[in-house]
């Protein structure tokens, strides 16, 4: 069991405890986080789970695959630490973790 | 709780041609009697986006059936039918994953801007020969686009166009669930399988070499790795022409369609490329194409209503963008909208489409250069419509123009 902290463009703060082996992107969806659409359901396939992770959970987070590399360049909204929460696997050690939403994800 | 046949719902006529040439006035009155459930011909119709967002990613309870689908079209024991029930579109869980991660690497939006430049050498090169006829069906002109892309993408020699043309046009009746087309998706079948077939062999005795590899060349190792079996090989061409000839067509020739009325809008995108990504995707929402068919493959309850397994619902994405409850204004078409890619067209969950950053880039580097060389367009004559089930859209959409003057378009480039 992990505690993230899922942060809005708002501001608006969402505490959630999510269990080891699901996404960060499920994690949302379970406990309904607004925010994180997930339009093709954690595939990989349409960028619209973006979160943005700071230093030093980047790092715990793990490597962003070619094709999730390859999905969230072309995204407008741009910045450091942008991944695709579905490809985000809860662990313990990502205890603590704060994933900052977009203003919109379409 | 009751169950979804227990309940007193209007019916969407969906299979009706009348319906087909226009659906508003009757989904105003089904949303009526009912805020997100109509019944429908072979099962129910989910017609409000919020319900069809809620529903349609959820592939542990709804899956496409294919078997129901041949049925209706009495298709057992058929080339077509074979190809369906082992489509990507029909494969579930690991079977799917398995075809989806050997392609998903080629349909990334950075492969899809990878090849912008090959979209505008097709649709250029279409143009040219085009634009001196000032009158044609923009619909038969449309069509050539996204087959040249695809021919492009996996050196297929363009001269195959007008055979292929003609078995997609037959191949997009797939999901009609109207039976009277199945020997011309049989025909279109046999063509399609000898295309590629021959396509195949021939890339075989000359591959490309290393740095020059396109689509056939990655799909081709895959073959060799063992990951691909070749019939697989073969049918999983065929899908991808299936898939991005019609929907890709009909979504060029309905925005046509909307912008004849537009001429501001049309003007516009002749000189703002970043303007034509937001009206390309405004009519996603707007007008678009697909009747998505699903089947409860186990029970569930959604807003206090059960629906049990085997259950056939269809979740026409095609109209959820004209939705009161989803969209300030729905019926105007505003390219300055805010979220402007909250849109249904591409579906939602594991089957969502393959190839939608390829259409996206298609459609807008198409909209650019249509609208630089061919000035204000008008029709000349009526258009009818596509049936509703399956892919929707205008058939036919006969149009003038004036050809763009070369020095205005000189103008523009610098």
């Amino acid at each position: 069991m992990a505690k993230i902290t899922y942060l809005e463009a708002n501001g608006r703060e969402h505490v959630v405890d999510v269990c080891a082996g699901l996404t960060v992107m499920e994690g949302a969806r379970n406990h309904g986080v607004p925010g994180i659409l997930a339009d093709c359901g954690g595939n990989c396939a349409c960028g619209t789970c973006r979160v943005y992770i700071d230093e030093p959970w980047l790092a715990k987070a793990g490597e962003a695959s070619e094709v999730e590399a390859a999905t969230i360049e072309a995204q407008e909204d741009a910045g450091p630490g942008k991944r695709l929460s579905c490809q985000i696997k809860v662990a313990d050690e990502l205890d603590g973790l704060v994933v900052r939403m977009p203003e919109t994800q379409c | 709780m009751q169950r979804i046949d227990e309940l007193e719902l209007p019916y969407l006529p969906m299979e009706e041609a009348a319906f087909a040439s226009n659906p508003w006035p009757q989904l105003a009155a089904a949303r009526e009697a009912h805020p997100w459930l109509a019944k429908a011909a072979f099962g129910f119709a989910v017609h409000q986006f919020g319900a069809m967002k809620d529903l349609l990613w959820r592939d542990e309870y709804l899956q496409t059936r294919i078997d129901n689908v041949l049925e209706v079209m009495d298709a057992d024991g058929t080339e077509w039918g074979r190809f369906e029930k082992y489509s990507l579109l029909a494969r579930q869980g690991a079977p799917h994953e398995r075809i989806r991660s050997v392609l998903a690497p080629a349909f990334t939006p950075r492969q899809a801007n990878r090849h912008r430049p090959l979209m505008q050498g097709v649709i250029s090169e279409l143009l040219d020969e085009w634009v001196p006829r000032r009158e044609f069906d923009f619909e038969e002109f449309a069509s050539n686009f996204p087959i040249g892309v695809m021919c492009s993408l996996i050196g297929a020699p363009r001269s195959a166009i007008p055979e292929l043309r003609s078995s997609l046009e037959a191949l997009g009746l797939s999901f009609s669930m109207d039976r009277n087309h199945l020997p011309a998706l049989e025909n279109a079948m046999n063509v399609m399988n000898g295309f590629v077939q021959r396509l195949v062999a021939e890339r075989k005795a000359a591959r490309l070499p290393q740095g020059e590899e396109d689509l056939l060349e990655i799909l081709l190792d895959t073959v060799e790795r063992g990951d691909l079996s070749e019939r697989e090989l073969f049918d999983l061409l065929i899908f991808l022409f299936v898939a991005g000839y019609d929907t890709s067509k009909n979504a060029l020739t309905l925005l046509m369609s909307v912008l004849i009325d537009k001429p501001r809008i049309y003007e516009r995108c002749a000189e703002d490329k970043a303007y034509c990504r937001r009206v390309v995707e405004e009519n996603f929402r707007y007008l678009t194409t697909s009747t998505i068919p699903r089947t409860v493959v186990k029970a569930i309850t959604y807003r206090d209503v059960l629906i049990p397994e085997g259950t056939e619902l269809f979740f026409p994405v095609s109209i959820a963008g004209r939705d009161p409850t989803a969209y300030d204004d729905p019926d105007s078409f505003d390219p300055g909208r805010k979220e402007i890619k909250k849109h249904l067209t591409f579906g939602m969950g594991g089957h969502i489409c393959l190839g939608q950053f390829i259409a996206r880039a298609q459609i807008e580097e198409g909209l650019h250069l249509i609208a630089r060389r061919m000035k204000n367009p008008r029709r000349t004559g009526p258009s009818s419509w596509r049936p509703f089930f399956g892919v929707w859209g205008l058939k036919g959409l006969p149009f003038a123009f004036d050809p763009a003057d070369l020095k205005e378009d000189a103008r523009l480039d610098a």
